[in-house]
């Protein structure tokens, strides 16, 4: 029975080149760019080194802040201060862990004595961010909790960090001046990529290492850092919420006397809505971003399908007399349509492995015009590998859209031709 | 012949609807997508009121305790005096024309501080731009008045620190007042209503970004205190128009010998070209994303138009050939397949604008001038989108078409 499938499909694809070609570069093209939106998709929510836990992840990138001198409209929004992430989210019971680190990195010079510097994309953080986000070391380890708290001049580097500053990947124990101070490495890590939004970085330090924690506004309320939560798995959200919650409302009801009160906008956020949080004062619009999706894949699968039905439609015309002596010969209307959709999905899932293939390779080609990050620090360009692309979902999404593309393009032609009379057919006539 | 084609498309009507349902389809998508082409374009296209080119950001950087350098115990008024040692210092460097310090005050700047400028009853916008600079900061990015001052003009205003700046705008939306003709007035700033400020000039829009419109980018420049300077202001500079080559390099490379002031060091040197394009990444993203949409979108009406006629042709064969041989040309041949189907466009388009419209009057395109609907960028948008589908049907139906001018009457009639 397959194998009749298969025979008619490739009989088919030889009786018309042309529109042969044209229904397998449509189907190509539709799963290609499909798959484009599906891939940028991922970057942002699957996981991949150093963010593996991301569907554990609850952030609070940004903290809001009003004073009641400015009005109720009046606020002021960015990274907290250390002591608002401690006091807020350091202080939880219910998550696995909570790191603290600066919201974005700077570009800063590092050097050895006497050489000219490079700048460098430096991340201040405390010692539980390792254990949040799982760094690849080839080397060495983090700081720890020692470390951190005594405010030692420690650094984990990345592979080309240390590559251009020692000229090997085995520098741990090794010193380098970092804004004219010494730092000794404690680590080296495979590089990471940008769209590891929340842990990119090139070098890595102790927040305490630095002045960072006395970049404050707002009386130390407001400051320059970030705060990622861990918790043991997505069950607890809702109770990682309602605490953090609680702890808001305490922290504010002390806050009082200074007229301060501090809004979430109900962060944290899990990765998918961070993913979509750009500024600081507005609470992103998860279903908005959904359904804007949703509305794309259905213009990418529609007009083609549209396109496909048509031209299957005039192929079944010249194949009427054998619907006609197929049907006079006892199968039935569900048959024939199983085994029109059958043939065309075989041409389907052909061309959805090229359209799959090309957009895996358009992935790679043009990972810094497709995946430029919309805000970032960095001067470097995002770089892609395919732990970051291939995933098994990957291809689960791809063979899903070929058969909603298959059932759209050729189920009404296929209704139409089942609904043919016998006698009709037989005598090549459809209408 | 029309009235013929017309019968013709008619009593093919089953295979034409497809075709038409299709181009209605895509008709839709692409007038939205050229009309958020045509309003970034045009919004884009607007004058900025500031000039990037040769411009450089300078970020500093500060010793910690950690540094063998590091001078200990400086009092504020010292790492104060140090900020201003070293803008001076590069305002005396050969290569640069001009350098100011800003707070929240540089173009592509994803952060702001607001100011209320109030005159009497008028008061300027919420979300008016304060811009906190020295002097130069004026010159570095060239604002301009509307009186045709020019950047050095203005600067000259801003070295008296009760003076102050601000666009041409603030009043012109609530109040259909310019600010020009208040120049020289006592203004309230900041909210403080001890203290008045007097406007300097008026300048002309500063447009916070590419795709901000000038009509709701309001802002205000003031001189800043010297109780401000600290290393997290904004240390931008221009350099003289034949200084870009390197100038990143040299400047660093200069930086330990001669701009080391006490504690305070250059520690990164970026190009507004770079920070434009950071800052703009999402727009860019956008746009490209519509770009490729249109693509598809174009793509899928020449392959539809494509396969329709290529079946088309070879059903009329014998028809085409009988034009033929009763003296039609290759070219009235060709002609008939194409107008059959821009005739198609035409009845697609109809209903298309009428979803267009309705789409505009629900708000759900691009805005621009505070609306989403005008009736020349409404014409113009639906114009543009007829032409380019009609192009991909000529295009799609020219090669069937070519095939078809190619029948051989006598062949073809003999087959018959």
């Amino acid at each position: 029975m397959i194998k009749q499938y298969f025979k008619q499909a490739l009989v088919q694809l030889r009786q018309h080149p042309l529109i042969s070609v044209i229904s397998i570069v449509g189907t190509s093209l539709s799963i290609f760019l499909i798959m484009l939106v599906v891939m940028l998709q991922q970057v942002k929510v699957a996981p991949f080194s150093p963010e593996s836990n991301r569907d554990r992840f609850l952030h609070i990138h940004y903290m809001t802040i009003n004073h009641k001198d400015w009005g109720n409209d009046g606020t002021s929004n960015g990274p907290m201060s250390v002591q608002t992430a401690r006091e807020l989210y350091k202080s939880l019971k219910t998550p696995e862990a909570v790191t603290i680190y600066s919201c974005m990195t700077v570009s800063t010079p590092v050097s050895l004595p006497g050489i000219p510097a490079i700048g460098a994309d430096v991340r201040e953080t405390d010692a539980t961010f390792f254990s949040v986000f799982d760094f690849r070391f080839v080397g060495g380890k983090p700081y720890d909790e020692a470390n951190f708290d005594a405010g030692r001049p420690v650094a984990v580097i990345t592979e080309s960090i240390s590559r251009a500053l020692f000229s090997t990947t085995e520098s741990v124990g090794k010193e380098f001046l970092l804004n004219h101070a010494p730092y000794r490495v404690v680590g080296v890590v495979k590089d990471v990529s940008t769209l590891a939004d929340m842990s990119y970085g090139q070098v890595w330090i102790p927040f305490t290492s630095t002045d960072l924690p006395n970049d404050t506004w707002c009386d130390q309320h407001m400051g320059m850092m970030s705060t990622t939560i861990l918790a043991r798995s997505r069950d607890d959200f809702r109770e990682i919420r309602a605490e953090a919650k609680r702890r808001m409302n305490e922290y504010n009801s002390i806050l009082a006397d200074q007229g301060y009160t501090l809004r979430d906008l109900n962060r944290p956020y899990d990765q998918e809505t961070q993913s979509i949080s750009f500024s600081a004062n507005m609470e992103p619009d998860l279903q908005a971003a959904r359904r804007e999706r949703v509305i794309i894949f259905i213009i990418l699968l529609l007009v083609p399908a549209i396109n496909l039905s048509s031209m299957t439609q005039s192929r079944l015309r010249q194949r009427v007399a054998e619907i006609g002596v197929r049907r006079a010969f006892g199968s039935t209307r569900m048959e024939m349509v199983g085994q029109i959709i059958m043939e065309n999905l075989i041409v389907t899932l052909l061309s959805g492995a090229v359209g799959l293939f090309i957009s895996v390779l358009m992935a790679y080609w043009g990972t810094d015009i497709l995946f430029a990050q919309p805000y970032s620090m960095t001067l470097n360009a995002p770089t892609v590998d395919s732990s970051i692309l291939l995933h098994p979902s990957t291809f689960l999404y791809a063979l899903l859209f070929c058969f909603v593309l298959n059932l759209l393009s050729s189920g009404i032609p296929a209704w139409k031709a089942s609904r043919t009379g016998i006698v009709n057919a037989l005598g090549g006539k459809i209408h | 012949m029309n009235t013929k084609l017309i019968t013709q498309i008619k009593n093919e009507w089953r295979s034409n609807l497809w075709l038409v349902t299709e181009l209605l389809l895509v008709s839709v998508v692409l007038w939205y997508i050229v009309d958020y082409m045509y309003v970034k374009t045009s919004i884009y296209n607007q004058p900025k009121g500031f000039d990037i080119s040769h411009c450089y950001l300078v970020q500093m950087g500060c010793l910690t305790d950690k540094s063998p350098d590091f001078i200990p115990n400086q009092t504020e008024e010292e790492k104060r005096q140090d900020v201003k040692e070293l803008l001076s210092r590069l305002q005396h460097r050969p290569d640069i024309e001009a350098a100011g310090l800003g707070q929240n005050s540089y173009p592509y700047n994803g952060g702001n501080s607001g100011a209320s400028v109030v005159y009497d009853t008028l008061r300027s916008p919420g979300w008016t731009v304060r811009r906190l600079v020295t002097p130069d900061f004026v010159r570095v990015f060239r604002y301009c008045g509307t009186r045709g001052e020019t950047p050095e003009q203005l600067a000259e205003m801003l070295k008296d620190s009760r003076n102050f700046l601000a666009s041409d705008n603030l009043y012109k939306q609530r109040y259909g007042r310019d600010l020009t003709s208040l120049v020289g007035k006592p203004f309230y700033l900041f909210g403080d209503t001890t203290n008045t400020w007097n406007l300097a000039a008026s300048l002309q829009v500063i447009r916070y970004g590419d795709y901000f419109e000038a009509w709701n980018s309001y802002s205000m420049l003031a001189p800043i205190s010297e109780a401000w300077y600290s290393k997290n202001l904004e240390l931008c500079v221009r350099v003289k128009e034949d200084q870009d080559q390197d100038f990143i390099a040299r400047l660093k490379a200069d930086s330990e010998k001669q701009y080391r002031v006490g504690n305070l060091f250059i520690a990164d040197v970026r190009s507004f070209v770079d920070i434009r394009r950071n800052y703009q990444q999402a727009e860019t993203n956008t746009w490209n994303s519509y770009l490729f949409g249109m693509g598809f979108l174009l793509l899928n009406i020449f392959l539809g138009l494509l396969g329709t006629f290529w079946f088309r042709t070879q059903q009329r064969r014998s028809e085409i050939a009988l034009m033929k041989s009763l003296g039609g040309t290759d070219r009235s041949v060709c002609i008939r397949l194409v107008v059959e189907g821009l005739l198609l466009l035409a009845v697609a388009t109809v209903p298309a604008m009428l979803i267009d419209w309705n789409l505009a009057n629900v708000e759900l395109n691009s805005w621009m001038d505070g609306s989403t609907f005008s009736w020349s960028r409404f014409l113009i948008t639906v114009l543009f989108t007829f032409i380019l589908i009609a192009l991909m049907i000529v295009v799609g139906v020219g090669i069937p078409a070519r095939k078809a001018m190619k029948v051989q009457p006598a062949e073809a009639l003999h087959d018959e």
